[in-house]
């Protein structure tokens, strides 16, 4: 059986109670659930597909070539001309609500890109210069964004807080040597080195996030010092102690759990950063490698064209609302934490 | 005392003459000159205004050799610095310039050349055979931290003799058929009161104003602001047949505006009188603007001929897959050239068809670029054993996918270059897109570490074949010869065009040399460049004929131009009352596609 910590039942509730940071923190978990399943909304495969009485499901896996549906070729099926020929037959397909890969390049007879949006063609936010959809690309840009945040937030958090916690609770020369360490790799400018290193090397997904892992886990360091610092000095640490605990025990099973509430607190702001930084990577053309989709990408493309405005309306709107979410929930969070209101510091 | 004056003056004319007299023509070469080509600028121009455009840095350097010398600016400088003598853009013969009269020496290494005397610094000093001596002195010296002007100066350009103070010869270090050797030799003076040549020189001179021949000095810089030209109105050239009608604003006035979307808004604030529309969205997009539908903002689009600089994908022999001629065809055929011109570029480009075009007779225009077909690619993938493809539909052999990087350096291309990617995925081809800055691609591109590298390299005015294709180029750092090209029978045929001083021979071999080039199928071409699109107020005129058929530009960008536009005072002061009045012309669009499809 479970037992909530009635201090968490409380913390929950209060957090429920800030309308604005709750329902963000639910159309939140919603869309990160949905970029995992992205393929089925916005993917230029169909969903099913019946052909002579056999049924297909090429979302996911290997390509279907166009020969094996009746068509005259060997690469990929066109799901969306196969619709058209499927037309006034008994076979028939289901495509997903955006028909579209984030790098297929489509185009529309008689008509150059970018196009604007339109319903008949199934681009509801249009398309970009070379005439891939910014629905698209702006959901698979997206789903890049979060997760690369989420690790990076994870990795920078799980070397910042050992890190942390042991110089708070080692002290001494450990602490001294650490703090000196970090005050100067702190000051290596970090975008320099994304520039050199892009500039030498095509960064990919896991290099950036190595190379942000490198330079970014500092930050949480300070904080869990001072948190483990204060910590150590209370009853319970020299309880445990007494009681012959290890100093691996007292830090993560004791003295952790206690300083919870400033990594919870600072978990939203540092997903937002995370996607930022990445976003400001691509714009300035040191980020992920084209044609990866990426929000960066898009935000230069649209400031390239601003003569069409639906690219830069697109991802700044779509920015704004997922940054706006984040700090919302970032908010209830800290202010459901505040000791202030429920701890019972005497 | 009258006498001794006379006397004076009696010995100084003899004594001038003399020296004129005492060089001779060796036999059987007499001078030539060229008055005979036409004009091509309009006698309509006026001398006036100010022309108002920007840089998009502000230059490290008003030096014209040494560190940092080679950026945008000196395309400007470049652009106002005569040589020896012109070159007449529609005959491509000669034309005179501060040498009024040239000969030909037989070994078709040297050319002599008889100075015009008229021809004076910007301090007013007469420009002399001195000043071309010291020219090599100065190109060949250590203290101006140039490697290529030295080498230029060493080993192309072997020697520059003065005969008298008015006859200089230049010899080249190979010999060349008469057409072709002019344009190594006319080399351009350096005044040799001006310059102290020492360890200190680079940085001395760093933002001294060079005394120059042409037509223009700078008269004022504010660093970091803008730099501005003055015309000079008594320029000793202003009656030279070539030069008449042209160089005609007074001033030229250079802001530094450092991003091209914020010199647009300037533009349209009348604050610059030109700019260079080329890119789609600026031509297509951007002239909704109402000044340019009322008719205030004119444009102008056309082609020209002359040299196609190779644009296209560079495949580097050396790689294990494409070392394979099949592979290399394959891949020819799964780019969709056509496709990305008719939609990415709007149609507005023609197909480039082989790498050396727009060289006249010394092009080969039997050669068609290879066109994007599947059965084919397909045909030539199979002949190096690639049939079956892997679940993402990419072919695979022994577990090996046919993936292979195509490196480039600019981000603009990016719109071009996801096409061939898209559309080379249904040959079951997949080409990796690596964009990395272009200093580091080009690097990259020397050091023949490339698969696929898309390049695009400046042209000559006749083709040349050594650096890029010899294989003493080959399989080494730091040459051209990207594709690692290492035929015998291409070495041949380059050493004997190398060596020929005959037009007709060298026009020959040249056909044959790109005809095996083409065979090996190492350039993909990809589009030509040969158009230029400009808008301007309508105060800018122009000659009604566009210039000529190799004309680059007619208003923007500037260095480009033939300058031979101007200003209309009277329409600027016009036009702009007539904007406060809310007047509305017709608006101008001029498209002229004569030299569009063209070979």
């Amino acid at each position: 059986m479970i037992t909530v910590n009635p201090i968490t039942l409380k913390q929950w509730q209060r957090f429920k109670s800030i309308k604005r940071g709750y329902w963000s923190a639910l159309i939140f978990a919603a869309l990160l659930l949905l970029t995992v399943f992205a393929e089925l909304l916005v993917s230029n495969r169909a969903l099913i597909v019946s052909y002579e009485g056999n049924i297909y499901l090429p979302s996911y896996g290997a390509i279907i070539p166009g020969k094996e549906l009746g068509l005259d070729y060997d690469y990929e099926t066109n799901y969306r001309d196969l619709k058209l020929v499927f037309k006034d037959t008994d076979n028939w397909l289901l495509l997903p609500p955006i028909p579209f890969d984030p790098l297929e390049n489509h185009f529309i007879d008689g008509k150059f890109p970018p196009y604007a949006p339109s319903l008949e063609h199934r681009h509801y936010l249009g398309t970009d210069n070379t005439g891939r959809d910014i629905a698209a690309r702006l959901i698979y840009g997206f789903r890049i964004a979060i997760w690369f945040s989420l690790l990076l937030l994870f990795f920078n958090y799980l070397i910042g807080v050992s890190v942390g916690s042991l110089m708070g609770f080692m002290g001494g020369k450990f602490d001294l040597f650490f703090q000196r360490l970090i005050e100067i790799w702190s000051n290596i400018p970090f975008l320099y080195v994304i520039m050199i290193i892009a500039s030498i090397v095509v960064p990919g997904f896991w290099t950036l996030i190595g190379v942000m892992i490198i330079f970014g886990w500092m930050s949480m360091t300070w904080y869990m010092r001072t948190a483990t610092y204060k910590e150590n000095s209370r009853d319970y640490v020299m309880a445990a102690r007494a009681i012959g605990a290890s100093n691996i025990s007292i830090i993560f099973r004791h003295i952790m759990p206690n300083t919870i509430s400033i990594m919870v607190t600072f978990i939203p702001f540092s997903i937002a950063s995370g996607i930022t930084a990445l976003t400001a990577l691509d714009y300035l053309g040191f980020g992920l490698p084209p044609p990866t989709p990426s929000w960066g990408e898009l935000l230069r493309q649209g400031t390239d064209n601003l003569d069409a405005p639906w690219i830069i309306a697109s991802v700044v709107s779509g920015m704004t609302l997922i940054l706006v979410m984040v700090t919302y929930i970032g908010e209830a969070i800290r202010e459901a934490f505040d000791p202030k209101k429920f701890t019972t510091y005497e | 005392m009258n006498k001794f004056i006379t006397l004076t003056f009696v010995l100084l004319s003899t004594l001038s003459q003399s020296l004129y007299a005492s060089f001779s023509l060796p036999a059987g070469v007499s001078w030539e000159t060229n008055t005979a080509d036409p004009i091509y600028a309009s006698p309509d121009a006026e001398i006036g205004g100010t022309l108002r455009s920007y840089l998009r840095s502000f230059p490290l350097t008003l030096r014209a050799a040494g560190p940092d010398s080679n950026g945008g600016f000196a395309t400007y400088t470049g652009a106002f610095e005569l040589s020896l003598v012109g070159l007449h853009p529609e005959s491509l013969k000669p034309v005179p310039s501060l040498a009024s009269h040239w000969a030909y020496h037989p070994d078709g290494k040297t050319v002599f050349f008889k100075l015009d005397p008229r021809a004076r610094w910007s301090d007013g000093k007469q420009v002399t055979a001195d000043d071309y001596v010291f020219t090599q002195t100065f190109n060949r010296s250590k203290h101006i931290v140039d490697p290529f002007k030295n080498d230029y100066f060493t080993n192309r350009i072997i020697n520059i003799k003065k005969h008298d103070d008015f006859v200089v010869s230049v010899e080249a270090a190979s010999a060349k058929p008469k057409e072709e050797i002019m344009f190594n030799v006319a080399v351009s003076p350096t005044p040799e009161h001006f310059h102290i040549l020492n360890e200190n020189w680079v940085r001395s001179y760093n933002w001294k104003i060079e005394p120059t021949t042409g037509p223009y000095d700078i008269t004022k810089v504010r660093k970091g602001k803008y730099i501005r030209f003055t015309r000079k109105l008594d320029w000793w050239a202003n009656d030279n047949k070539y030069f008449k009608y042209r160089f005609n604003p007074k001033t030229i006035h250079l802001k530094v505006i450092r991003d091209d979307n914020i010199a647009f808004r300037h533009f349209l604030r009348g604050e610059l009188d030109v700019f260079f529309s080329s890119a789609t969205n600026i031509w297509h997009e951007r002239s909704k603007h109402k000044l340019y539908k009322n008719g205030y903002i004119h444009r102008v689009w056309f082609y020209n001929l002359g040299p196609v600089s190779p644009q296209g994908l560079y495949m580097n022999q050396d790689d294990e897959l494409l070392s394979d001629i099949n592979i290399r065809k394959g891949i020819a055929h799964s780019l969709a050239v056509d496709k990305m011109i008719e939609t990415v570029m709007r149609g507005e480009y023609a197909r480039s068809q082989h790498f050396y075009q727009g060289y006249g007779d010394y092009s080969n225009n039997n050669l068609k670029a290879p066109q994007f077909d599947l059965d084919k690619a397909a045909k030539y993938f199979a002949a190096a054993g690639w049939v079956k493809r892997g679940p993402d539909g990419i072919l695979v052999k022994n577990d090996n996918r046919l993936s292979i990087n195509l490196s480039y350096g600019s981000e603009k291309l990016t719109k071009r270059l996801v096409v061939f990617k898209q559309e080379a995925k249904k040959a079951g081809l997949e080409l990796k897109l690596e964009l990395i800055d272009s200093a580091s691609s080009f690097k990259k591109m020397m050091e023949k570490k490339h698969q696929i590298a898309f390049g695009n390299w400046s042209t000559g005015v006749v083709p040349s074949y050594w650096s890029m294709w010899h294989s003493d180029n080959a399989h080494k750092p730091q040459t051209v010869n990207i594709t690692n090209m290492d035929e015998p029978i291409l070495d041949e045929l380059i050493t004997s065009y190398r060596d020929s001083v005959s037009k007709q021979e060298r026009v020959k071999l040249g056909l044959d040399i790109q005809q095996i080039i083409h065979d090996k199928n190492v350039f993909i071409p990809t589009l030509k460049g040969n158009m230029n699109r400009e808008a301007y107020w309508r105060w800018m005129k122009y000659p009604e004929d566009l210039g000529t058929s190799r004309t680059a530009a007619l208003l923007a960008p500037i260095p480009w131009t033939d300058w031979t536009f101007w200003i209309d005072v009277a329409g600027k002061q016009a036009t702009k009352d007539a904007l406060s009045d809310g007047d509305v012309f017709d608006p101008v669009t001029i498209i002229d596609t004569t030299y569009k499809a063209v070979q």
